[in-house]
């Protein structure tokens, strides 16, 4: 009897550990010296994908998403590859004037990846940011921007 | 004491063929007379180019222009249409020597435009210094790859300026360089230190005697000096100073507790209160200045420094405690990698 629990609770470690040890798809965001590469230097953030077998393969894509003077715009994202792989660079393509988040989608195989990364007077807001194993949805964009106009209000920032 | 200018002693000094007490009191001397200096420095200028200037081969046409002299000096007969064909080689031969000098003077990127704020525009070649006085700043085209903003009360000289490396020396003062060039192409000396652009912008401001500050602002700035190195990033600085080189660099963003530890642990030895407030002190992006200090600290203090590390964010795969603690090159490299995610 000992015996089958010990074999059960052993097979349930091994199933926790191998749970835990499976990276799924994901994003890291950083600041551009992370990309290590001088030619990022100027971008608003970078980025790197984790967890997709061929780095240089996943399918990348965004929108900067923004609340100008109460109106709601979106602009396509200025996406370009480091010269490491699985390495991106955000540049800044949308207006300075308003509250802005970046919408990044990705996909790899089966498996997808989405992040919110809010943008402040100083630059991205690493604290802010949120990631999904799937794209965003339109109401978490709009719920991060709406947070994030709150806080610029209540910081007077902008 | 020498009352006679050196200016005859001045090459030998610098190729280092004086006697000894020769080369003191040429030393002394330069050290009080400012007419000899100005000499050594042009001097210098001079041996500089020297060293730089590239040997271009002789034209054939050079040979058969001497041949043919040696030629007609035997025969001692010359028919005047051969005369001229010799003095039409000679010109050629000329010609060509002058363009050769002319293409690796004025190379792309060889020549950097000064513009002073009262807009007196100026050109300016290694060897050559800029001063601004308290009234005045200038801005300095560095070749093709960016561009120098000289603060006022500041001297500068350009050391070299070629295609390969731009190299100015801060004397004192303050500059702010913008650089969009490949890293290791643009480096600023002074007197404790050299600043090594690795695609950055940054300011850099130094006294006479050494003492300064580094705050970068874009990109990444390698601050090295006699072995020690700096990596500053964006929204970091780095202190300087004579004889230590580079401080440990700290985000601008960090505790004023942090930085005054910083300021008492990075040039004075056996800071013990320092580095317990800096271990206390140290937030995720603060790895930064932890990582620096595993190299600084003496060996029974590095497993606090590399502990703490641990504790603030994951040691990444293929990082070692062992190794880290043992400062392999490569272990510390992927680990700054890593961490600079985190930056």
């Amino acid at each position: 009897m000992l015996r089958i629990w010990m074999l059960r609770l052993g097979i349930a470690a091994c199933a926790v550990g191998a749970l835990a040890l499976a990276e799924g798809f994901t994003f890291t965001i950083g600041n551009p010296v992370a990309s290590q590469d001088f030619q990022m230097k100027a971008a608003a953030f970078v980025f790197r994908t984790n967890g997709c077998a061929e780095p240089a393969k996943p399918q990348i894509s965004g929108t900067a998403e923004g609340l100008v003077k109460q109106a709601r715009r979106s602009v396509v994202l200025k996406v370009m590859a480091a010269s490491k792989p699985g390495v991106y660079a955000v540049f800044q393509n949308w207006p300075a004037e308003g509250d802005w988040v970046v919408n990044l989608r990705g996909a790899c195989e089966s498996e997808s990846a989405g992040a919110i990364v809010p943008i402040g007077p100083k630059g991205f807001i690493r604290e802010s940011a949120k990631f999904f194993p799937r794209p965003a949805t339109s109401e978490e964009i709009e719920a991060s921007l709406k947070a994030l106009a709150q806080s610029e209000n209540k910081g007077g920032a902008k | 004491m020498f009352t006679r200018h050196v200016s005859r002693q001045l090459a030998a000094h610098m190729d280092g063929e004086l006697t000894q007490p020769l080369a003191r009191q040429v030393e002394l001397h330069t050290a009080h007379c400012a007419h000899c200096r100005a000499e050594r420095e042009q001097v210098r200028f001079g041996m500089e180019i020297l060293d730089r200037l590239p040997p271009v081969e002789a034209p054939d046409a050079i040979w058969l222009s001497i041949e043919a002299a040696f030629r007609e000096q035997r025969s001692r007969k010359m028919p005047v249409a051969r005369r001229w064909r010799w003095a039409f080689s000679a010109t050629a031969v000329l010609a060509l020597l002058g363009a050769a000098y002319w293409t690796v003077v004025h190379r792309p990127g060889t020549r950097w435009d000064v513009v002073r704020i009262d807009g007196s525009p100026t050109v300016i070649r290694a060897g050559e210094w800029i001063e601004t006085n308290s009234g005045s700043s200038a801005t300095v085209k560095v070749g093709e790859i960016g561009s120098v903003e000289v603060a006022p009360n500041t001297r500068l000289r350009v050391v070299t300026a070629r295609p390969g490396e731009h190299r100015l020396a801060l004397a004192r003062g303050e500059i702010r360089a913008k650089i969009s060039a490949p890293p290791r192409l643009f480096f600023v000396d002074t007197v404790s230190g050299t600043a090594v652009d690795l695609g950055c912008e940054y300011t850099l401001n130094t006294d006479e005697a050494g003492f300064g500050l580094l705050q970068v602002t874009k990109g990444w700035v390698s601050f090295q000096w006699q072995g020690i190195e700096s990596l500053v990033p964006a929204g970091a600085s780095c202190r300087i100073r004579p004889k230590f080189g580079p401080g440990i660099p700290y985000f601008d963003d960090g505790s004023e507790s942090m930085r005054q530890a910083l300021e008492n642990f990075g040039f004075e030895k056996g800071a013990d209160g320092a580095l317990n407030v800096i271990l206390a002190e140290a937030r995720v992006r603060d790895t930064l200045t932890l990582w620096h200090l595993l190299s600084r600290v003496e060996a029974e203090d590095r497993a606090r420094v590399y502990d703490r590390m641990a504790s603030l964010t994951p040691v990444p795969a293929g990082v070692s405690r062992e190794e880290a603690l043992k400062l392999d090159a490569e272990t510390l490299k992927r680990w700054k990698e890593e961490l600079a995610w985190t930056w």
